[in-house]
C-alpha cells in the first residue's frame, strides 16, 4: 500500500520512547525536549493519520500494533495536546481507530479506552466527579466544559498578566511575589501555546518583563518559538512585545532580518511599493529606531551587500529599507529619540545631514545643487590621502547606497539638462556602481562612461533613431568591461530611452529586442521599478514618461 | 408560533434523554436526527436573541421541562455543545450510533458536510493550556485575596453571574437557579461573585466581567438571597473562613450585622466543662454549631477587621456579657471569655 511507506515503522518506536521518557519525569529538560520535538511530532501524527483514515481499525492495529500505547500517552500529556493543532490530529486518529461494529471483546475494549481519552481531552464527563464539584456545578448552570474552559483560560492568563506587571512595578525593593524561575518555567510551559489567541496577551506581558537582574529570565525555546511563529505571521503582537523581543533576543532580530531579506529576494515583487509594504509589515524599520537594532540590521545589510558583491537588487533593498525606516523614525513620538544622523556613525556629519535630506523636500530646481555639494563631499573624503584605508572608503560608499535615489537622480539630471556638472554625476556613478579604491580602474570607468554619453547626448534630440543607432552609442570599444560599467551604461540607456523623444518612440522594441536578448532584463526591471516608485512619490501620473516607465514594466512582467 | 414554542419544549427531553440509558436504542440516523435539532435550536437562537418578547416566550416554554435547575433560552444556543459532549459522556451508546457521532462532531468537515457543531478542537487545546498554566490551588483559603486569584472559582463565579444575567433578561427571578445549586459549591461561588462584584473590585479587570454589566446589581440581589433564609446564610457563613466573611461584610455591611448574630446564636450554645477548664459544644451536637476555637478565631477576625466592624463586635460581646449579669470570672460567661481573649492580645 502506498499510505504504508508514509509512517516509517521506526519512528513509531521512536516517539513511543519519547512519549514513555516524558511521561515518566517532570524535570526541566524534559519538558525542554518536549517543547523542541513538538513540530516534529506533529507532522508525524499528521502522517499517521493521513494513513489511517483509509484503513478500518482491525487493519489499523495490525499494522501499527504501537499506536494504542502512543495515542494514549501523548493524549496525557499537556506540552502535546496543547501545542498547535496536535490535539485535533490526536482526536481524529482516535476516531479512526474506534470500530463502528466491534466483534470481539478486545474491540470492544478500545472502543471503551478511545472514548475514555476523548473525555479526558474534552472533559466531557467524570469531571464532575473531583472533589470541589466544579463540573456538577456548572453543568447545573447549563454550561458544558467548552464553556468553562474557555472563561477559566482568560481568567488564568489575566492573573498571570497581573502578577507580572505588579512585579515589574514592585521593582527591587519590594519582594515581587514571582520569582525568576518561576516566569522562567511560564514562558516554557507557553511554548505550546503561542498560537492560541487566549495566551496572547501573556506573551505580550512576558515579552515585556524583565526580572531582577541582567540575566534572561525567559526560557530561550520561548523567545525562538515567539520569534518563529512571528515571523510565521501565525500569530500578531503588539509592535512593543516584539520589539521587546528583539531588543532581549538577538538570535531573533537576526532571523527576523534574513527573513525578511529572504521574502523580499524569493518573492516575485512587481513594484517598490510592494517592497515597501513587506518592510513595512516586518515592523523592522519601526524597531530600527532602537539604535542598537538598527545597528544591527544595518551590520547585516552591510554583509549582504558584500557577499553579493553589491548587487543591484540587495542595494535596492537597503535603499527602500532606509526610507522606511526614516519614515518610521518621523512618526515615532518618543520624548527622548535619537536624532537621525546619530544612526549613520559617519565621520562626516555634513555629508550625513545632506543625505538625509529627502529629493522631495527640496524643490527641483536645487537638485543638481544638492548633488554637486553631496559629490563634492564624497570625492573630498575618497582622495583624501590621510585617510586612504579601504574601510573609509567603504563606509562612504555604504553610507550614500542607503540614499541611492540621488543616484537615480544624478543620472537623470545627466540627461535632462546638459550642464557643466556631468563630470561630478558621472563621477558618483562611477562610485555608486565601483566603489573600489583603484584610481586608474575608475578613470577608465569614467573615460568610457563619458564616451557613451558623450555619443547619448548626439541623439538626443534625434526623433527618430534606430535600435542599431543606440545599440552603437551604448557600446565602447574595450570589451572587457567590467559589470560595473555595464551596469553604469545600462542605467544611461535606460534613462536615454525615458527621457529623450527619439527614445521614447524606439523604449518598447529596444527592450523587447535587446534587453530580453542580453539576460539583464532583472536588471532593467529593477532600474524602471525604481524609476516608477520616485514617480509615484512625486505625484507624478499623466506625464508621458510615467506612462511609458509603466508600459514597460506591463511589458516586462507580461514576459516575466 | 405554536409550532415553534412545542419544538422548543421538546429540548429539556432531548438533554435529558441525551444523559439517559435510553440512548441505548439509538441507531446512526436517530443520532443524526439529534445532532440537527441540537443545531436547528441553535439557529433558532441567533434568531430571536434580539427579540425580548419571543426569548422571554420561549424560556418560559422551556422552564415547563420540570428540570432542576430549569432551563432557559440561553441553553438553546449552546445545544449542539451539550448535546454533543453529554453524548460522548454517555455510555449506553451503541458502538454504530457512537461512531457516527465522533464522526460528525470530531472529524474535519470533508466537502459538503456541515462543519462541527462545536469545536472541540479547541476545547481540547484550553484544557491543556490551564493544566499548563494553572498555579497549584493555594492550600488554604485563609485571605480574601487569594479567593480574588483563585481562577476556577472566578470562573465559576462569572459563569454564574451570566447565566443570572441571561435569567434576569427574560423576567426570571434568580432564586429559580440558585436554589438547584448543588452545594456546598455554590457558597464558595456566590463568596467569589460577591467579593469580585464589590464596588472597588467591579470593572476593575475590564476585560473578564466586562459583558456581565448588571455585575453589582445581581449581586446585591444574590445576597438578598442569602440573606432570606436563616438556613441558607447559616451554610453559608459556616463553611467560609471568617477572614473572607469580615472582607465581605466590610463591602456589604448588610451582611456584618446577621453574621455577628449568628456567631452570638452559635456562642451560646456553648458549655463550660468545669472537668477539663475549656468552653465545650453542648450535649447532643448539631451541625448548628461553632467550637471554642473557631468562635474565638471568627471573632479575632473582627478585631483585625475595619474598625466599624471591630467596634460593632466588640459592642455586642460587651452587651451579652452585661446580659450574662457582667462577672469578670472565667469560665462563666462564653462572652466574657471571648472579650477576655480579644482584649488581650490588643
Amino acid at each position: 500500500m502506498a499510505h504504508d511507506t508514509a509512517v516509517p515503522k521506526l519512528s513509531f518506536q521512536y516517539w513511543l520512547d519519547k512519549a514513555v521518557e516524558w511521561g515518566q519525569t517532570t524535570t526541566l529538560e524534559s519538558q525542554q525536549d518536549v517543547c523542541l520535538h513538538l513540530p516534529k511530532l506533529q507532522e508525524f501524527l499528521q502522517q499517521i493519520y493521513e494513513s489511517l483514515k483509509h484503513m478500518n481499525s482491525t487493519t489499523a492495529i495490525q499494522r501499527f500494533p504501537l499506536i494504542g500505547q502512543l495515542l494514549g500517552r501523548l493524549c496525557w500529556n499537556p506540552f502535546v495536546v496543547g501545542y498547535d493543532e496536535s490535539q485535533k490530529t490526536l482526536m481524529w486518529c482516535l476516531c479512526c481507530l474506534y470500530s463502528n461494529e466491534p466483534q470481539n471483546p478486545v474491540e470492544l475494549k478500545a472502543n471503551s479506552w478511545i472514548l475514555s481519552l476523548l473525555c479526558h481531552l474534552l472533559s466531557s464527563s467524570e469531571w464532575g466527579a473531583n472533589e470541589v464539584g466544579t463540573g456538577t456545578f456548572i453543568s447545573a448552570l447549563g454550561y458544558t466544559s467548552a464553556d468553562y474552559y474557555s472563561k477559566l483560560v482568560k481568567n488564568i492568563v489575566l492573573s498571570l498578566v497581573t502578577e507580572l506587571k505588579g512585579n515589574q512595578f514592585n521593582g527591587l525593593n519590594v519582594q515581587g511575589r514571582v520569582s525568576d524561575d518561576h516566569v522562567n518555567v511560564v514562558s516554557l510551559f507557553c511554548v505550546p501555546l503561542i498560537t492560541l489567541p487566549d495566551v496572547t496577551p501573556l506573551l505580550e506581558a512576558l515579552l515585556t518583563y524583565h526580572g531582577g537582574g541582567s540575566q534572561e529570565v525567559l526560557s530561550s525555546e520561548f523567545l525562538e518559538a515567539v520569534n518563529e511563529t512571528f515571523l510565521k505571521k501565525k500569530i500578531t503582537l503588539s509592535e512593543s512585545a516584539i520589539l521587546s523581543l528583539w531588543l532581549r533576543h538577538l538570535p531573533s532580530l537576526e532571523k527576523a532580518t534574513l527573513h525578511l531579506f529572504g521574502r523580499l529576494i524569493s518573492t516575485q515583487t512587481s513594484s517598490l511599493e510592494e517592497v515597501a509594504c513587506i518592510i513595512k509589515e516586518s515592523l523592522l524599520p519601526q524597531a530600527a529606531c532602537h539604535p542598537p537594532i538598527f545597528r544591527i540590521v544595518d551590520e547585516i545589510f552591510k554583509n549582504a551587500l558584500l557577499e553579493t558583491g553589491g548587487t543591484p537588487e540587495v542595494m535596492t533593498i537597503i535603499q527602500v529599507f532606509t526610507q522606511c525606516f526614516v519614515q518610521a523614525h518621523q512618526k515615532d513620538n518618543k520624548q527622548h529619540k535619537f536624532p537621525l544622523k546619530a544612526y549613520f556613525p559617519h565621520h562626516h556629519h555634513h555629508l550625513v545631514i545632506a543625505l538625509l535630506k529627502h529629493p522631495f523636500d527640496l524643490p527641483a530646481t536645487l537638485w543638481s545643487q544638492h548633488l554637486k555639494y553631496i559629490t563634492d563631499m564624497l570625492k573630498a573624503i575618497i582622495e583624501d590621502k590621510s585617510i586612504r584605508s579601504y574601510t573609509d572608503l567603504f563606509e562612504s560608499w555604504f553610507l550614500f547606497v542607503h540614499f541611492g535615489e540621488w543616484a537615480d537622480i544624478a543620472v537623470e539630471q545627466l540627461l535632462k539638462s546638459e550642464d557643466e556638472s556631468s563630470d561630478t554625476f558621472l563621477w558618483l556613478l562611477a562610485f555608486y556602481y565601483n566603489p573600489h579604491n583603484d584610481k586608474e580602474q575608475r578613470t577608465q570607468i569614467l573615460v568610457e562612461a563619458r564616451a557613451v554619453y558623450d555619443r547619448l547626448m548626439m541623439l538626443f534630440s534625434c526623433t527618430t533613431l534606430s535600435i542599431t543607432d543606440l545599440q552603437a552609442a551604448a557600446s565602447t570599444k574595450t570589451d572587457k568591461r567590467q559589470s560595473c560599467t555595464k551596469h553604469l551604461v545600462r542605467h544611461l540607456l535606460i534613462s536615454f530611452l525615458l527621457f529623450s523623444s527619439g527614445g521614447h518612440k524606439i523604449a518598447q522594441e529596444f527592450i523587447s529586442h535587446v534587453i530580453l536578448a542580453s539576460n539583464t532584463t532583472n536588471e532593467v526591471f529593477g532600474l524602471l521599478i525604481r524609476t516608477a516608485y520616485r514617480f509615484n512619490q512625486l505625484g507624478l501620473k499623466n506625464q508621458r514618461t510615467v506612462k511609458l516607465v509603466n508600459e514597460l514594466l506591463q511589458e516586462l512582467r507580461f514576459t516575466d | 408560533m405554536e409550532t415553534l414554542l412545542w419544538q422548543v419544549e421538546q429540548l429539556p427531553g432531548l438533554l435529558a434523554v441525551s444523559r439517559s440509558g435510553q440512548v441505548r436504542d439509538w441507531d446512526p440516523p436517530t443520532l443524526d436526527r439529534a445532532l440537527q435539532w441540537g443545531r436547528y435550536f441553535q439557529h433558532l437562537h441567533g434568531r430571536f436573541r434580539a427579540q425580548p418578547r419571543l426569548r422571554a416566550a420561549l424560556g418560559q416554554r422551556l422552564r415547563r421541562g420540570q428540570q432542576e435547575p430549569p432551563l432557559g433560552f440561553g441553553h438553546l444556543g449552546r445545544c449542539p455543545e451539550l448535546l454533543g459532549l453529554a453524548l460522548l459522556g454517555n455510555r449506553a451508546l451503541p458502538p454504530a450510533a457512537c461512531h457516527r457521532l465522533l464522526r460528525s462532531l470530531l472529524l474535519p468537515p470533508s466537502g459538503q458536510a456541515t462543519p462541527g457543531p462545536c469545536s472541540l478542537g479547541l476545547l481540547a487545546r484550553r484544557r491543556a493550556a490551564v493544566q499548563l498554566l494553572l498555579p497549584p490551588p493555594s492550600p488554604a483559603l485563609a485571605r480574601p485575596e487569594e479567593l480574588e486569584l483563585e481562577p476556577s472559582l472566578r470562573t465559576e463565579a462569572q459563569l454564574l453571574l451570566s447565566r443570572l444575567q441571561e435569567d434576569e433578561e427574560e423576567e426570571q427571578g434568580l432564586a429559580g437557579v440558585l436554589e438547584h445549586l448543588p452545594g456546598p459549591r455554590v457558597y464558595r461561588v456566590l463568596a467569589a461573585l460577591l467579593l469580585e462584584q464589590a464596588g472597588d473590585n467591579a470593572g476593575r479587570e475590564g476585560a473578564s466581567w466586562a459583558e456581565l454589566r448588571e455585575g453589582p446589581r445581581l449581586a446585591a440581589a444574590v445576597l438578598s438571597w442569602l440573606l432570606g433564609d436563616p438556613g441558607r446564610l447559616s451554610a453559608f457563613c459556616r463553611l467560609l473562613p471568617g477572614s473572607l466573611l469580615v472582607a465581605l461584610s466590610a463591602r456589604y455591611p448588610q451582611l456584618g450585622t446577621p453574621y455577628l448574630h449568628l456567631l452570638t446564636s452559635w456562642g451560646s450554645r456553648l458549655c463550660y466543662d468545669p472537668l477539663r477548664g475549656q468552653w465545650a459544644s453542648s450535649r447532643c451536637p448539631s451541625e448548628d454549631e461553632l467550637s471554642w476555637e473557631e468562635l474565638r478565631e471568627r471573632f479575632s477576625c473582627f478585631m483585625r477587621g475595619p474598625a466599624p466592624l471591630r467596634e460593632a463586635a466588640l459592642a455586642s460581646l460587651k452587651n451579652l456579657k452585661i446580659q450574662d449579669g457582667d462577672f469578670e470570672v472565667c469560665g462563666l460567661s462564653v462572652w466574657t471569655d471571648l472579650l477576655l481573649e480579644m482584649e488581650a492580645p490588643l
